[in-house]
C-alpha cells in the first residue's frame, strides 16, 4: 500500500448506479435473498400458486411466477423505481406493516446488479405488459402477453458487481439456501401452493392446503419438514394481552445435532431471532441434553405495532417491544406441552419390528401415580443405587463395562455379593439366586457384607428371574414385575398387556434428577462434608468467577465451593446422594455450563440445569448388575415419578410393547 | 504336553486364577490360562496385564509342556466334571488340548504359550514375611474405604507404608474415599522396615483377600517402587503398584478431639440400621443428639416421616447434634470387634474418631454430614 496521500480527499455525489449497487449490497447478498424477496413479493400480491425456477444456484436464473394480483403499465414502471412501494403509504408510520414487503427496495436493488425481466397482467384486463431493467438501466414498458399474475426474471445475478460473484459458495450450496428459503415462506403459508425447480428437476413441492387453521398448518408442515415431525410433535396454543402463539413442537425424543430446525414466524415473516433460541433452550432444558436441540416451527401473531420489523436489510430480524413478555409466552406455553405430554417419546425408527416397540401413547404420569405408589421399602431399594459404596468388592463384575469400569463407573453401593456368591447363575435355573434377592434390598444394611467371592461364577450376559410369589401383583403395575437383566443395561419386565423394555442408565437418571429437584423443594440436598477437600483447577477465570458467584445456589444443591488461588477452586462439601463421585469432573462441568448458560437462562432454569448435570455424574451406569428387588424398585419408582419417560437428554427411558404388536410382530394376526 | 491331574485340585487351582481374566477381552491372548507342565507340577498362570496369578498343583505322569486354553471355558469344563474324576490333559501336534474325565472328552482350540504375557517381576529389592493373619486384618479393616471413583485412581487401593506409630513404627495400611478413612497398623515384619509407601490397587486386594481365607501361616511379600508380590506358598500373585502419591493423610486424622463417647457397638449400629429405614434415601443422615449420657438418634424422610432411637452412652461433654451417613456409620461400626465403640468428636463439621476398644491398632476417621 502506498503512504497515504497528503492531498485532501474530495467529496463527490456518487451516480445513480454506484449508489443503486451499493444499496443492492444490502439487500441481496447471495441468490437465495434476492428469491426471497421476489416470493414475499407474490404472496404480498395475493398468488394461490407460486412457481420458482433456479438454474446454477440462481446465479443464472431465478425466476417466480404467480397468479397474484398483477401490475399494469404504470404500476410495473414504478415498481422498478427505488422507494416505490404500493404497500404503505406515508400517511402511515412503519408501526403497522401487514405486509412482507413495505420498502420498496427490492426491485430496484436487483435490477441495478442483474438482468431484471418483469412481465405482468392483471386479472380481467386483456393486456400484459412487460419491462426490463439491465445492471440498472431501466427498459421501456411494452405491451406483452401471459396469464393472469406477474412473471419476475432475474438472469445474470451480479454480472454488474463481478466482485460479490466470487464471494458466492458453489451451486449446489446457493441452490440449497435458495430452497430452504422458500421452505420457510411456505410454512408460514399453507394456502399457497409452491414448487420449486433446479433446472427442469422438481426440488420441492407443496400443494395449497384449504384445510383452516391447525390442520392446514400441520399438513403443511408435514410437507416442509417432513412426516416425521409431525407424528412426533406437539400442538402449541398459547394466547396472552392479544399476542398469540401456535405452531408445533417436537417431542423431545425427536432431536437434533443442531438449532437449524427451529423456526420462528412472527405475523407470518421468518426471522431469526436469538430469543427463540434461548427460550427454546429453557423450556427444554428438562428434557435435554445440551448438545441436543428440538425441532420446531412457531408462529406469533401479535398486533403490528407490538414488533419493529424494519431493523434489519434483508427484513430477517425483528425487535419486539416487550421482548421480556414473547419470550415468557413461548417458554410456558412450551413447558405446559411438555409436562402435558409426559410420557409420550418419540418412535422416529424406521425398523417396523422396533417401532411396534412403541411407548403407549398418552399414559400419562398421573394415572400412574395414582394406581402404584411404591412402599417405602421399595422407594429404599431404588435409592440404594445411590448410596454410597459399602466395600469395594473385588468381584469379577462382568463386565460389559470392561476392566474396572464394572467396578468404579458407578457409585455402586452394594456389590451383591450374595449374587456373585452362588454357584452360577444357571440360565436353566432360574431359581439358584432367589435367597439372596431378598437379601439385596436389606443385605446392604449389614455391614462388612463382603462375603466370601466363589471365584466359580460364571455370569451369563442375560439373567432370567423366575416368578415370585407376589408376581400377580407386580404384573399390574404399569410397567410390570421384572424378569430379566439383559447385556447388565436392559430390564425385560412383564406387564398386564405385553413387555417392557428399560433403559437402566436413563431411567436412573431421570429418577435422581427428579430427586434432586425435590430434595431442593424442601429445603436443599444433604451434603457430605469431605475428609480430603478437592481442589479442581479451572482452565479459565470466567469458570472460577461463575462458580463463586453462584456458590450460595450451589451450596443448596449440595456443593460447597470457595475460591482456591488463581483460577482454582476447592470443594468442601458434595451432595451425599451423588456417593463417591467425580467431584472435580463435575466441578468443571458446572463451571462450564454456568460460563455458557448464565446469560440465556433464569435463574430457575439454570438451577435445574444444575441439577440434570449432577443426576448425570450420580446414575447408575449401564453395565451394572441389578437385583431383581432392585429392577422392581426401580420400575416402581418410574411410576411415580412424573416425566420418567424420557431421560433429561430426551431419549426415551423404557420402550412397551403390547401383547397385538408382538403378535404382529410375529405374523399371528 | 501330557499330564494326568485330579480334578479337585485342578478345580481348585483354576477356581484362584481364572477370575483374573476379565470376562471380555478386546486381546484374545488374555482370555487364556497358562499351563505349563514340568518337574510333576502343572502350574497355571492367568494376567489382566496388570495383576498376574500363577499357583502349582500336583500332577502325574507329565511330559513336559506348556500351551494356553480359554480360561473360563476350562474352568467351567472342569467345575461340571463329576467329584473324583482324573483328569487327563494332553496336546496334540494341532495345537489343540484334549481333556479327558471318565467317558468325557473335550478338544479346545490353543493359542501358543510364547505369545502368553508374562510379568516380569523385575527386581523386588523388599522381603519380609507378613503373616495371614494379620494381612488379612489389614485388608479388612481399610478396604471397605477405598474409593471406587476412577478419577482419583491414587485412591483406588490400599496404601501400605512404614510409619511412625505411638509407640514406633508400624506397617501401616490406609484406606480413603474422600470422605471417610481406615487405617489398620501390626508390627514392622523383618525386612519392612526400608520399605518405600505403596498403593496395592483395588482388584489386587480383592485377589489375595480371597487366596488367604485358604491358607495358613507367612505370606511372602516382595515390593519394589513398582511391583508387588505375595506368595501364598503354591500360589503368587504379581500386581503392578498405583503409581501415584497418596495424600499425605496423617493431616486429617484429627489429634485434638476432646468430646468422648463410647457406647455398644452392637445397639448402636441396630439402632442407626433401624432409624435409617424411615429414609427412602440411604444417603440421608443419621443425626446424633449428644446429651449427658445419652444419645439419640433420628432421621427424617420429607417423604415417610421421622424416626428416634435413643440409647445409653457414656458422654461427659457438652450437648452437640451432629449428622453422619448411615452407610458410612454401620460400615465402620461392621469393622468393631470390641462391644464397645469409643468416638472422640470435635464438632458438627469436623470429623470423628472412631476407634475399637478390642483392636486398638485400628482408627477410622469420618467425616459429618451437615443436618
Ligand atoms: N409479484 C408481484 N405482483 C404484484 N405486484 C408486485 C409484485 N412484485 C412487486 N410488485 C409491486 O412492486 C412494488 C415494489 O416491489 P418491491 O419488492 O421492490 O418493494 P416492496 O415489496 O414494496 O418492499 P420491499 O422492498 O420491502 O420488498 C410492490 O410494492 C408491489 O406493488
Ligand atoms: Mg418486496
Amino acid at each position: 500500500m502506498d503512504a497515504p496521500s497528503p492531498s485532501r480527499p474530495t467529496i463527490r455525489r456518487l451516480g445513480r448506479t454506484t449508489v443503486d449497487r451499493i444499496a443492492a449490497g444490502e439487500v441481496v447478498e447471495r441468490p437465495a435473498n434476492a428469491l426471497k424477496e421476489l416470493v414475499e413479493n407474490a404472496l404480498d400480491a395475493g398468488a394461490a400458486h407460486i412457481d420458482v425456477t433456479l438454474e446454477a444456484g440462481g446465479k443464472r436464473l431465478l425466476a417466480v411466477e404467480d397468479d397474484g394480483c398483477g401490475m399494469d403499465a404504470e404500476a410495473l414502471a414504478l415498481a422498478v423505481e427505488r422507494h416505490a412501494t404500493s404497500k404503505i403509504d406515508d400517511d402511515h408510520d412503519l408501526t403497522d406493516i401487514r405486509t412482507l414487503g413495505f420498502r420498496g427496495e427490492a426491485l430496484p436493488s436487483i435490477g441495478a446488479v442483474a438482468r431484471l425481466a418483469l412481465t405482468s397482467r392483471v386479472p380481467g384486463s386483456d393486456c400484459a405488459f412487460a419491462l426490463t431493467v439491465e445492471g440498472g438501466a431501466v427498459g421501456a414498458v411494452k405491451p406483452a402477453a401471459r396469464a393472469a399474475g406477474t412473471r419476475v426474471e432475474v438472469r445474470d445475478l451480479f454480472f454488474a458487481t463481478p466482485a460479490r460473484l466470487k464471494f458466492l459458495r458453489t451451486d449446489r450450496a446457493e441452490t440449497q439456501a435458495c430452497v430452504d428459503g422458500v421452505k420457510r415462506l411456505a410454512m408460514a403459508h399453507p394456502g399457497v401452493a409452491f414448487t420449486v425447480r433446479d433446472g427442469a428437476r422438481l426440488v420441492f413441492q407443496a400443494a395449497r392446503r384449504l384445510e383452516t387453521g391447525e390442520a392446514a398448518l400441520r399438513a403443511r408442515l408435514a410437507a416442509v419438514l417432513g412426516r416425521q415431525f409431525t407424528d412426533n410433535a406437539l400442538d402449541i396454543v398459547a394466547e396472552r394481552d392479544g399476542v398469540r402463539l401456535g405452531g408445533l413442537a417436537g417431542l423431545p425424543t425427536y432431536h437434533r445435532g443442531n438449532a437449524q430446525q427451529q423456526y420462528l414466524f412472527v405475523n407470518g415473516r421468518p426471522v431469526k431471532d436469538r430469543l427463540l433460541t434461548g427460550a427454546v433452550r429453557a423450556a427444554y432444558q428438562d428434557f435435554l441434553a445440551r448438545d441436543r436441540h428440538p425441532v420446531l416451527a412457531l408462529f406469533l401473531d401479535l398486533p403490528a405495532g407490538e414488533v419493529d420489523v424494519n431493523v434489519h436489510p434483508a427484513k430477517a430480524e425483528v425487535r419486539f417491544r416487550d421482548a421480556g413478555r414473547v419470550r415468557g409466552l413461548i417458554v410456558s406455553a412450551l413447558r405446559h406441552a411438555l409436562t402435558a405430554a409426559g410420557h409420550r417419546a418419540a418412535d422416529d425408527t424406521a425398523d417396523r419390528a422396533v417401532a411396534a416397540f412403541a411407548r403407549t401413547p398418552g399414559a400419562g404420569s398421573g394415572a400412574w401415580t395414582a394406581a402404584a405408589r411404591p412402599s417405602a421399602a421399595q422407594m429404599g431399594a431404588a435409592h440404594a443405587f445411590q448410596a454410597p459404596l459399602p466395600a469395594a468388592g473385588q468381584a469379577p463384575l462382568p463386565a460389559a463395562a470392561g476392566p474396572g469400569l464394572g467396578e468404579a463407573g458407578a457409585p455402586t453401593p452394594y456389590q451383591p455379593a450374595h449374587d456373585l456368591g452362588g454357584p452360577s447363575w444357571p440360565v436353566g435355573d432360574p431359581g439358584a439366586d432367589r435367597g439372596g434377592e431378598a437379601a439385596g434390598a436389606e443385605g446392604l444394611g449389614g455391614a462388612g457384607a463382603y462375603g466370601s467371592l466363589d471365584p466359580g461364577l460364571d455370569a451369563p450376559s442375560a439373567r432370567a428371574e423366575a416368578p415370585g410369589a407376589d408376581d400377580a401383583a407386580l404384573v399390574r403395575h404399569p410397567l410390570g414385575a421384572a424378569r430379566a437383566q439383559i447385556h447388565e443395561t436392559y430390564i425385560v419386565a412383564q406387564s398386564g398387556e405385553g413387555l417392557v423394555l428399560v433403559d437402566q442408565h436413563a431411567a436412573h437418571e431421570r429418577l435422581v434428577y427428579e430427586r434432586m429437584k425435590r430434595a431442593l423443594a424442601e429445603g436443599g440436598v444433604a451434603r457430605q462434608m469431605l475428609l480430603l477437600p478437592e481442589v479442581v483447577e479451572l482452565d479459565d477465570g470466567a469458570g472460577v468467577a461463575a462458580l463463586v458467584d453462584r456458590a450460595a445456589e450451589l451450596a443448596g444443591f449440595g456443593l460447597v465451593v470457595e475460591p482456591f488461588g488463581d483460577g482454582a477452586v476447592v470443594v468442601r462439601e458434595v451432595p451425599a446422594l451423588l456417593g463417591d463421585t467425580d467431584v472435580a469432573g463435575l466441578v468443571r462441568t458446572l463451571a462450564d455450563e454456568l460460563v455458557d448458560l448464565d446469560e440465556a437462562l433464569a435463574l430457575k432454569d439454570r438451577l435445574f440445569h444444575v441439577c440434570a448435570t449432577m443426576a448425570c455424574h450420580g446414575s447408575v451406569r449401564a453395565g451394572r448388575r441389578l437385583t431383581v428387588a432392585e429392577m422392581n424398585a426401580l420400575l416402581r419408582e418410574m411410576e411415580a415419578t412424573p416425566h420418567s419417560g424420557q431421560c433429561n437428554h430426551g431419549r426415551p427411558t423404557y420402550v412397551s410393547l403390547d401383547l397385538d404388536q408382538i403378535e404382529r410382530l410375529f405374523s399371528r394376526r | 504336553m501330557k499330564l494326568t491331574i485330579e480334578r479337585s485340585s485342578l478345580l481348585k487351582s483354576l477356581g484362584h486364577v481364572h477370575s483374573v481374566v476379565e470376562r471380555r477381552n478386546t486381546i484374545p491372548i488374555l482370555s487364556n490360562v497358562l499351563l505349563d507342565a514340568a518337574d510333576g507340577r502343572l502350574s497355571l498362570t492367568a494376567t489382566d496385564l496388570d495383576l498376574a496369578i500363577v499357583e502349582a498343583t500336583e500332577a502325574h505322569g507329565i511330559e513336559p509342556g506348556a500351551t494356553t486354553v480359554p480360561a473360563h471355558t476350562l474352568y467351567d469344563i472342569v467345575r461340571k466334571l463329576p467329584d473324583g474324576a482324573e483328569v487327563s490333559l494332553s496336546l496334540d501336534d494341532n495345537q489343540r488340548l484334549t481333556i479327558e474325565a471318565g467317558r468325557s472328552s473335550f478338544k479346545l482350540a490353543c493359542l501358543p504359550r510364547d505369545d502368553f504375557p508374562s510379568m516380569t517381576d523385575g527386581d523386588l529389592p523388599h522381603n519380609f514375611a507378613l503373616p495371614a493373619v494379620e494381612l488379612k486384618r489389614l485388608i479388612d479393616k481399610t478396604r471397605f474405604a477405598i474409593s471406587t471413583e476412577e478419577t482419583r485412581y491414587y485412591l483406588n487401593g490400599i496404601y501400605l507404608h512404614v510409619a511412625q506409630g505411638a509407640d514406633g513404627p508400624v506397617l501401616r495400611a490406609v484406606a480413603t474415599d474422600g470422605h471417610r478413612l481406615a487405617q489398620a497398623d501390626t508390627v514392622v515384619p523383618e525386612g519392612a522396615a526400608e520399605m518405600p509407601g505403596v498403593i496395592v490397587p483395588r482388584k489386587t486386594v480383592g485377589e489375595i483377600r480371597k487366596l488367604i481365607d485358604e491358607f495358613e501361616g507367612d505370606v511372602e511379600v516382595a515390593l519394589s517402587d513398582t511391583k508387588i508380590r505375595f506368595g501364598f506358598g503354591q500360589a503368587v500373585v504379581t500386581s503392578k503398584l498405583i503409581d501415584g502419591t497418596f495424600p499425605d493423610y496423617s493431616r486429617v486424622i484429627p489429634k485434638g478431639n476432646e468430646k468422648e463417647l463410647s457406647l455398644d457397638c452392637r445397639a448402636f449400629a441396630n439402632a442407626v440400621d433401624r432409624v435409617s429405614t424411615i429414609s427412602t434415601d440411604k444417603s440421608r443422615a443419621v443425626k446424633l443428639s449428644l446429651g449427658d449420657d445419652s444419645i439419640t438418634l433420628s432421621v427424617t424422610s420429607p417423604e415417610n416421616g421421622t424416626a428416634t432411637e435413643e440409647l445409653a452412652a457414656a458422654y461427659q461433654a457438652e450437648a452437640m447434634d451432629i449428622g453422619f451417613n448411615s452407610r458410612y456409620l454401620l460400615d465402620i461400626l461392621g469393622q468393631v470387634e470390641g462391644d464397645t465403640v469409643a468416638a472422640r468428636l470435635a464438632s458438627p463439621d469436623a470429623p470423628t474418631v472412631v476407634t475399637d476398644e478390642a483392636d486398638q491398632a485400628a482408627l477410622y476417621v469420618l467425616m459429618p454430614m451437615r443436618v
